[in-house]
């Protein structure tokens, strides 16, 4: 354990300090010395022994420093991306189980085939379509709606947008990591011993699945951010996702370096995390 | 896999993608006929009237037929896919393929940034690099932030030391004929699944940024920038956006049959 924590652990650096390059290439850019090689290349030495100080700049859309519109817009993604996860828990696990079942499977192919072909900008759109419609509830996805509602009804829809991409890519993972314990031998030697199916299944596959997903962890944070991106946008929430849009569109690069860090950080960390959970529960045997 | 050790329901769901992609190639390519206005033409018919005969998809806000806005912005939008597919799978599981028989330093050093570059949705990416170099690159952009899922995925999944490797080595094949040669035997086996499946996920990168407003410009629209202004009126003329996303829809869905990707997989 303690070396796969170490070799994760440099993994982890390695990655943070390649992330820390890259945002501060992308922060010199929009320096205006930065037209040249030489230009962009002191740019860029700058950026980095600036980041190096932890000083990240100021933006330059609001004047406002980096840290204190990270501390104002970020919170909001992370709360976005937290609840979409519990709801990509909570629909994809089951969604997960059950098509992993042949005969489900085969009932439901063809609409979970058309969900995921389905851009995450439609869903977020037809989910707003079904709400103004059938729900009758003051949704705008032109302009912040400015009439006073129940906050819930402003919260859900993005989190629920959020949600369903994360549930698609759960019920991935949870698949892709039942598959190899579903088909493993030793379901047969240990019912040869006496064990009843649900004891074989709760004592020996529940935590490869376990494992499984935490170690794709790091696949469903990618969807969850995605979906946040065009869930922010969609519905006009504002928060680091939608920032990081704006940002690029006015070419704030010091800001869309350091969001696009951060982003970059979380999906590391997470990783990290899930990589550790699954060789705890699945040491050398995780699918 | 080829055709013969694949079972029969994974044929035939391959070939009715490889159909439907077929059919819009053909729609791409006959665009200006099928079309009954030019891209963009105003007032061909009343402001969002209902599909009907005239206008089997209806008009927008601004008189637009949308039954030959969405055959042009099919035709965008598949312009830009194929050729951001094409530049994601050579600096993906090309570069991937290549990059993994390089010497261990820059094999790890190279495996490392495109690493990192995994590490954030292809679409922040996509979006960056349009804003970098504007909505001209936004073919390469779309390519180059898909590239590093394929990148990686590729590097992965070569052994350099397996035992056919050993063998080659062993028998006096210089390394290059066995890349030509593996990079052969795999393409061969799996271009199409390769191709098709750089197509589903550069296309929704694409019309993603355009539907945020990157990418497309003015006259010449997507389907992604066709449904992100179709927001004004949507919720009272379901028809200015139903049918691009139905067509969008229609394209990653053909794409991703035709790879054969399980239900849920992504791209």
């Amino acid at each position: 354990m303690q070396r796969f924590l170490i070799r994760q652990s440099m993994r982890l650096v390695a990655g943070v300090l390649g992330a820390v390059l890259i945002a501060a290439a992308i922060a010199a850019v929009g320096e205006p010395a930065a037209h040249n090689p030489p230009g962009f290349l002191t740019a860029f030495l700058s950026h980095l022994l600036q980041f190096g100080r932890l000083d990240l700049g100021t933006s330059l859309v609001s004047g406002a420093p980096v840290v204190q519109e990270l501390g104002r817009y970020l919170p909001r993604t992370l709360a976005l991306v937290a609840m979409g996860a519990v709801i990509a828990l909570v629909a994809g696990v089951p969604i997960g189980l059950l098509l992993t079942l042949g005969p489900t499977r085969r009932i439901a192919a063809p609409l979970i085939q058309i969900v995921t072909a389905t851009p995450v900008f439609v869903s977020g759109l037809t989910l707003a379509f079904v709400a103004v419609h059938l729900l009758h509830w003051p949704v705008s996805v032109n302009a912040p709606v400015a009439m006073p509602y129940q906050v819930w009804q402003v919260a859900v829809l993005p989190i629920l947008t959020v949600g369903l991409a994360g549930a698609a890519a759960v019920q991935l993972v949870l698949r892709r990591s039942s598959a190899q314990p579903g088909g493993e031998s030793f379901r047969t030697g240990l019912k040869r011993m006496g064990l009843g199916l649900i004891e074989i299944e709760t004592l020996y596959v529940l935590p490869k699945m376990v494992a499984g997903l935490a170690a794709g962890a790091r696949e469903i944070v990618l969807a969850l951010f995605s979906a946040a991106v065009v869930a922010e946008w969609v519905f006009h929430c504002a928060g680091a996702a939608d920032l990081f849009v704006k940002s690029v569109a006015l070419a704030d690069w010091n800001m869309a370096a350091i969001l696009l860090f951060v982003f970059a950080m979380v999906t590391f960390v997470v990783e990290f995390l899930g990589e550790a959970i699954a060789h705890a529960l699945a040491p050398g045997g995780r699918p | 896999m080829s055709a013969r050790e694949m079972p029969l329901a994974s044929l035939i769901v391959r070939s009715l993608g490889w159909l439907g992609l077929g059919l819009w190639a053909l729609a791409v390519l006959l665009s200006d006929f099928l079309a009954h206005a030019p891209a963009g033409a105003v007032m061909v018919g009343a402001e969002l009237s209902p599909p009907s005969g005239l206008h089997p998809f209806g008009t927008d806000i601004i008189g637009r037929d949308m039954f030959s806005e969405t055959l042009h912005g099919l035709a965008a939008t598949g312009v830009k896919a194929v050729g951001a597919a094409l530049i994601a799978i050579v600096l993906g599981g090309l570069f991937g393929a290549v990059a993994v028989r390089l010497p261990r330093f820059p094999a790890l050093v190279l495996r490392g940034f495109w690493g990192v570059l995994a590490s954030v949705p292809a679409l922040l990416l996509a979006i960056l690099l349009i804003g970098l170099f504007g909505n001209d690159f936004t073919i390469f952009a779309a390519g180059l932030a898909t590239a590093p899922l394929g990148f990686v995925r590729s590097f992965d999944a070569v052994d350099p030391r397996s035992r056919h490797a050993e063998y080659a080595h062993a028998t006096g094949i210089p390394a290059m004929i066995l890349l030509k040669r593996d990079l052969r035997y795999d393409f061969r086996r799996m271009l199409g699944s390769v191709v098709t499946r750089a197509l589903a996920a550069v296309t929704i990168v694409i019309s993603t940024a355009s539907f945020l407003g990157f990418g497309a410009s003015p006259p010449a629209r997507d389907l992604g920038l066709m449904i992100a202004a179709s927001k004004v009126s949507f919720f009272s003329a379901w028809w200015t956006a139903a049918f691009p996303a139905l067509a969008l829809i229609l394209v990653i869905l053909c794409a991703r049959m035709a790879a054969g990707l399980g239900e849920g997989e992504r791209a």
